[in-house]
């Protein structure tokens, strides 16, 4: 029992560790694909640690009227993305702390690291601060419901709620294919694009208040606090592209964890992250960014989709 | 195998038709129909290899010269000339005819279970996949105003009959198929004439002005 444990919190700070260190890597290899697409040069593959190292050497500047709410927010929604990705399988068919917990208290955690980043957006009283958090609590609040939808729709073909336990039901099921799976694919993939602040939702690059929503709410941040707000950003977006390859692709993925199976697990995550991502580059590249107020149709096309998804399993 | 892909390009269909639905960039919704045709052409193929039928083949290439490249690039190019590029208003609003097409999905899905071939297996999932696409495109053809959009509706619906016609009959013969895109094109070509000839007279696509008197 002892031992289990043990290597269940092992697991988990691999997995933690791993994910952190390669997320950065996502962040740039996204934005050099882009960039390649529009031939420009592009940062280096690895500006996005670059960038973290600067900062977090830097001396955070905090306004006078912050309170701790504005300290703690950038913490919390670090320790949330990093919580969550101990909830999801990467390499292995089995999350490192799939006993705590499945697709609910994954989707609860990421709520709660946005909450605490918008009350912290709002603490300062600055109208940039305010104006973010609201616009990405109307995002959120629409996304959030299609996002369990869409996990829904994968959960009843397995029948489990557990992600570990998903991964394995899917993986037994062996490649039978319903066509509830593209529709609940598609929907996620449209959530995961709102969530991570890419182009028809949000732009990722720019700093121009009429449009911004990520960054109208830590626009205040600044040093090892943005740092944290960035590389959490990069975690998450890692971990919803994991999320997208386990659950309607999960071929490759290692059901044992001796080192053989590892590595092949490796390069099949690293193939599928990347060919999620050069979707993710080109549905950036094609698409203006929508008008706030068209963002809600957008996501709820994404619902629906969902929502077809769970009808047709039953019809 | 074929299953699969049969199924895959199947449900990208009616992903593609429902997010026309979401829509209001004409150039996009062209652009989920190209691809929606090119997920027929592969069904197709997938089809006439399992089935071992050759004019399959001819009909997949067709789908693809006609109705993934000439039919857009030909769509497109209307919109350049008479320079309208969104779709203002609906009858009906985005989110009222998502829920709307919603319902027609689980209608149609629920419908195909009364076919003999469509109880089960992949022609359940073709047949149920096709009628919803049916559904919604008669549905996007009443809802919209702009005339292009109505014929990327009247497309679907064909779409949607070809895919009928392959989970039922393995495919229909040449000849008749031949027939059906030639209909097609020529629809789309005197339609597109017909387009040009409203924004002439109305200085707007919209549809609903044809039912005003002039005077």
């Amino acid at each position: 029992m002892n031992s289990d444990v043990l290597q269940a919190a092992g697991m988990a700070v691999l997995q933690v560790a791993g994910m952190l260190a390669l997320a950065p890597l996502l962040k740039g290899a996204i934005k050099k694909a882009k960039a390649v697409l529009q031939t420009r040069q592009g940062p280096p593959l690895l500006q996005g640690y670059y960038d973290l190292a600067k900062l977090l050497r830097k001396e955070p500047v905090r306004s006078q009227t912050a309170s701790w709410v504005y300290v703690a927010g950038p913490r919390m929604y670090f320790a949330a993305a990093v919580a969550a990705t101990t909830l999801v399988p990467v390499l292995v068919a089995a999350a490192p702390l799939e006993a705590a917990g499945g697709i609910l208290l994954l989707v609860g955690t990421l709520a709660l690291g946005r909450f605490a980043l918008a009350a912290a957006a709002l603490d300062t009283g600055s109208p940039f601060g305010g104006m973010g958090s609201s616009r990405e609590m109307t995002i959120a609040a629409l996304a959030e419901p299609a996002l369990m939808l869409g996990l829904f729709a994968s959960a009843l073909a397995a029948g489990t709620l557990n992600l570990g336990g998903l991964v394995r039901g899917v993986l037994a099921q062996g490649p039978a294919f319903h066509p509830s799976d593209l529709l609940a694919f598609a929907g996620l993939f449209i959530i995961v694009i709102a969530e991570t602040g890419r182009i028809p939702v949000d732009n990722p690059a720019t700093h121009l208040e009429l449009t911004m929503i990520h960054e109208a709410m830590v626009l205040e941040y600044a040093g090892p606090d943005l740092a944290l707000v960035e590389w959490a950003s990069a975690v998450k977006e890692l971990l919803y592209l994991t999320l997208l390859a386990d659950l309607f692709l999960p071929i490759g993925i290692a059901t044992t964890v001796a080192p053989g199976a590892m590595l092949v697990a490796f390069g099949a995550w690293c193939a599928k992250i990347l060919v999620l991502a050069i979707g993710v580059t080109l549905v950036e590249s094609t698409n203006a960014k929508l008008r706030l107020f068209r963002v809600p149709e957008l996501v709820a096309s994404s619902l629906g989709l969902g929502f077809m998804a769970l009808a047709i399993r039953f019809l | 195998m074929t299953r699969d892909i049969l199924i895959l390009c199947a449900a990208g269909m009616l992903v593609s038709a429902f997010l026309t639905v979401g829509q209001k960039a004409l150039f996009t919704t062209i652009r989920l129909y190209a691809g929606q045709s090119l997920l027929l052409a592969i069904a197709a193929i997938a089809m006439a290899v399992s089935e071992g039928r050759q004019h399959l083949y001819v009909m997949a290439a067709l789908t693809i010269a006609l109705k993934a490249i000439l039919i857009p690039w030909f769509l497109m190019r209307v919109i350049d000339r008479i320079g309208i590029h969104r779709e203002i208003e609906p009858f009906l609003n985005v989110p009222a005819s998502l829920l709307i097409c919603l319902g027609l999905t689980v209608i149609g899905y629920r419908v195909s279970t009364g076919f003999p071939e469509g109880a089960e297996g992949v022609t359940h999932h073709l047949l149920g996949v096709a009628l919803s696409m049916l559904l919604i495109g008669l549905f996007l053809m009443v809802t919209r105003k702009k005339a292009v959009t109505q014929i990327l509706a009247l497309l679907t619906v064909e779409n949607a009959v070809f895919l009928v016609a392959l989970a039922v009959t393995t495919g229909m013969p040449l000849g008749v198929e031949l027939g059906i895109a030639f209909d097609v094109m020529m629809a789309v070509v005197v339609l597109g004439v017909l387009v040009h000839r409203i924004v002439d007279r109305f200085e707007s696509m919209d549809v609903s002005r044809l039912s005003n008197l002039k005077g």
